[in-house]
């Protein structure tokens, strides 16, 4: 296996099913070590790529590497080194938690060492049969599927749906922790709140066609802060308008609302030739960015890596 | 809930023997219809053994000898009656692609789809299990299951020597003529496992193999009652299935079972190939 390459490299991949292009020619590249988000609304193209990556379907053209192996020429080696949670968690009615957990780590021909871990720390159910388990109890059968038997590799396709709050956070501290022993994640969810903690870059994806891959760090700059102001003199809105990286400028209840990126000076400058009452700024949410990425194609032009 | 971290020491994660993981879960899935294949036929058979002596009075020979009984049967009657010409019409007749033929392509058109419906065949390969061994380890469990069917025949038949006295039953050709039925299995598994291979309900798929199964024997019995409709017979699979000859007339054309191996294998392959060019489906 090469060492030297990223360990997920997906260049120019497409997907067609008839005359339906999922994937358009997306080209993307995921260090070692990385906690990747990969986000899009519904039907962008996530899962394809995905199922591409696990050569369950194969691309129209493209090509994926995993850990510097080619996805579908070497995907029994891929194999060996990535664990896989599905977007749907199904499973079969009969079987035990008990009994799919054997069933997959004989298909995987290693002892699942994180499985203990994982039941305790996830509270899995083990004896019941499936038919009876809640979409949160599948989910967490799937994580531990996933993580049993510490691949190097994790593909996850929505990993916390299904799960409540607690287990989401837990789930997410795990995330961090299995980055720090070194494993490369690589997840989609529509969850931003969680990809804004714990994803370092994120790509997202609309149509088959990749808008953006970002860092998060990046993104955050992007989105700037959100500016309340209220005056004890009169200040025309054009005034705010007309400074650098200011925007959405809204006025209600007396006091002005905006948005503003990269540097306050010209705007501290700009309030102190005023009557200032109150004065408050935040973090402006993740959400929105993503938000124009999923909504405004011609708004979210930011510039593809 | 315990908060227990990960960056413990963990070892390295050993390698476990595999086993044949598939192979075991196909039976499994299958063990529905193939309980239902095993029941029928050994209750047929036990049923037979009391209702020999009254058969044997009746004028049995005389109806099972005409053609149109012949078409039905898939062969003629030609020896006296006994209680191997009574298994011969009841059990090992064309009856018995219909039955347990149709049971067994029903569940090779399955094995494979039920995976795609109960979400484990994407899990399954996406680890280090090909789907060359995925597809052919589900092939094998449909082969056990019919040959598991073949046992339980012979069982009820046994049962029935003991039951039937000087029941005439000759092993050697009852063996035979077992392999012949089994090779018709190995046909209808081949079958079912094509369409399986590229299709994604279980029940569609099944239910296309059994449908040619059906066909199958229709074609040979309405084949069977004019010389015009030979050639219904000759492409139909229970011409290659003669049971009645190797139990009753003691002669057996060897290329016929050879037929249902070689398309089955036929099938069987395609399939293999289809499966494992195929976009596999989410449900």
């Amino acid at each position: 296996m090469a060492t030297q390459e990223p360990a997920i490299k997906i260049d120019n991949l497409a997907k067609a099913y008839g005359q339906v292009q999922a994937v358009r020619g997306i080209s993307m590249s995921i260090e070692r070590g990385e906690i990747f988000g990969f986000l899009g609304p519904n039907g962008a193209g996530k899962t394809t790529t995905i199922r591409c990556m696990l050569d369950v379907i194969r691309p129209t053209s493209g090509s994926i590497r995993v850990l510097g192996l080619d996805a579908q020429r070497e995907a029994h080696t891929v194999h060996q080194h990535i664990g896989y949670l599905p977007g749907d968690v199904r499973l079969p009615g009969r079987m035990t938690g008990k009994q799919i957990i054997n069933y997959f780590a004989n298909l995987q021909g290693r002892e699942p060492v994180l499985l203990k871990t994982l039941v305790d720390r996830f509270d899995v159910e083990m004896k019941r049969p499936l038919k009876g388990y809640s979409k949160g109890m599948r989910q967490k059968i799937g994580i531990v599927l996933a993580f049993m038997c510490d691949p190097d590799v994790l593909i996850l396709d929505e990993p916390t749906s299904g799960l409540d709050p607690l287990l989401q956070k837990t789930f997410n501290e795990f995330l961090l922790e299995e980055q720090a022993r070194g494993k490369t994640i690589f997840m989609s969810s529509h969850i931003m709140s969680d990809v804004e903690k714990i994803c370092q870059r994120v790509a997202v994806i609309r149509s088959g066609s990749l808008v953006t891959v970002e860092e998060v760090e990046n993104l955050r700059e992007k989105a700037g802060q959100q500016i309340t102001v209220e005056f004890g003199d009169t200040v025309a809105a054009q005034e705010l308008e007309r400074l650098p990286g200011v925007s959405n400028v809204s006025k209600t209840n007396g006091s002005y609302h905006f948005n503003i990126s990269g540097s306050m000076d010209q705007l501290i400058k700009t309030l102190s030739q005023h009557e200032v009452i109150r004065l408050q700024a935040q973090e402006a949410p993740l959400e929105e960015v993503f938000l124009k990425f999923y909504e405004e194609p011609e708004k979210a032009a930011l510039p593809i890596q | 809930m315990a908060t227990i971290s990960t960056t413990n020491s963990i070892p390295v994660a050993k390698k476990r023997a595999r086993g044949l993981p598939v192979l075991a879960r196909s039976l499994g899935n299958s063990s529905t219809p193939l309980s239902i294949a095993c029941f029928y036929g050994l209750v047929i058979l036990l049923i037979l053994a009391p209702i020999y002596p009254v058969m044997a009075q009746a004028n049995f020979q005389a109806i099972m000898g005409s053609g149109v009984m012949a078409a039905i049967l898939g062969g003629h009657l030609a020896k006296s009656f006994n209680f191997s010409a009574l298994l011969a019409v009841e059990v090992f007749s064309s009856i018995y692609g219909l039955l347990f033929g149709g049971l067994i392509a029903w569940m090779g058109g399955a094995v494979l789809p039920i995976t795609i419906e109960d979400g484990t065949l994407d899990l399954a390969l996406s680890r280090p299990f090909s789907r060359t061994r995925y597809y052919l380890e589900s092939w094998v469990a449909i082969l056990i299951g019919s040959v598991m069917v073949s046992l339980m025949l012979a069982l009820g038949v046994w049962i029935d020597t003991f039951i039937v006295k000087n029941s005439g039953v000759e092993w050697p050709w009852m063996w035979l003529t077992l392999g012949v039925q089994w090779c018709f299995l190995f046909f209808a598994a081949g079958l079912g496992m094509l369409f399986g291979s590229f299709m994604s309900a279980s029940r569609a798929a099944g239910g296309i193999a059994v449908g040619i199964v059906v066909l199958g024997y229709l074609l040979n019995t309405f084949g069977g009652l004019a010389d015009q409709l030979q050639w219904m017979v000759k492409i139909s699979p229970f011409r290659y299935a003669p049971a009645i000859d190797p139990l009753i007339n003691h002669q057996l054309t060897w290329w016929y079972p050879c037929v249902l191996l070689g398309v089955g294998l036929v099938c069987g392959i395609a399939g293999l190939v289809v499966f494992n060019k195929r976009d596999l489906p989410t449900i």
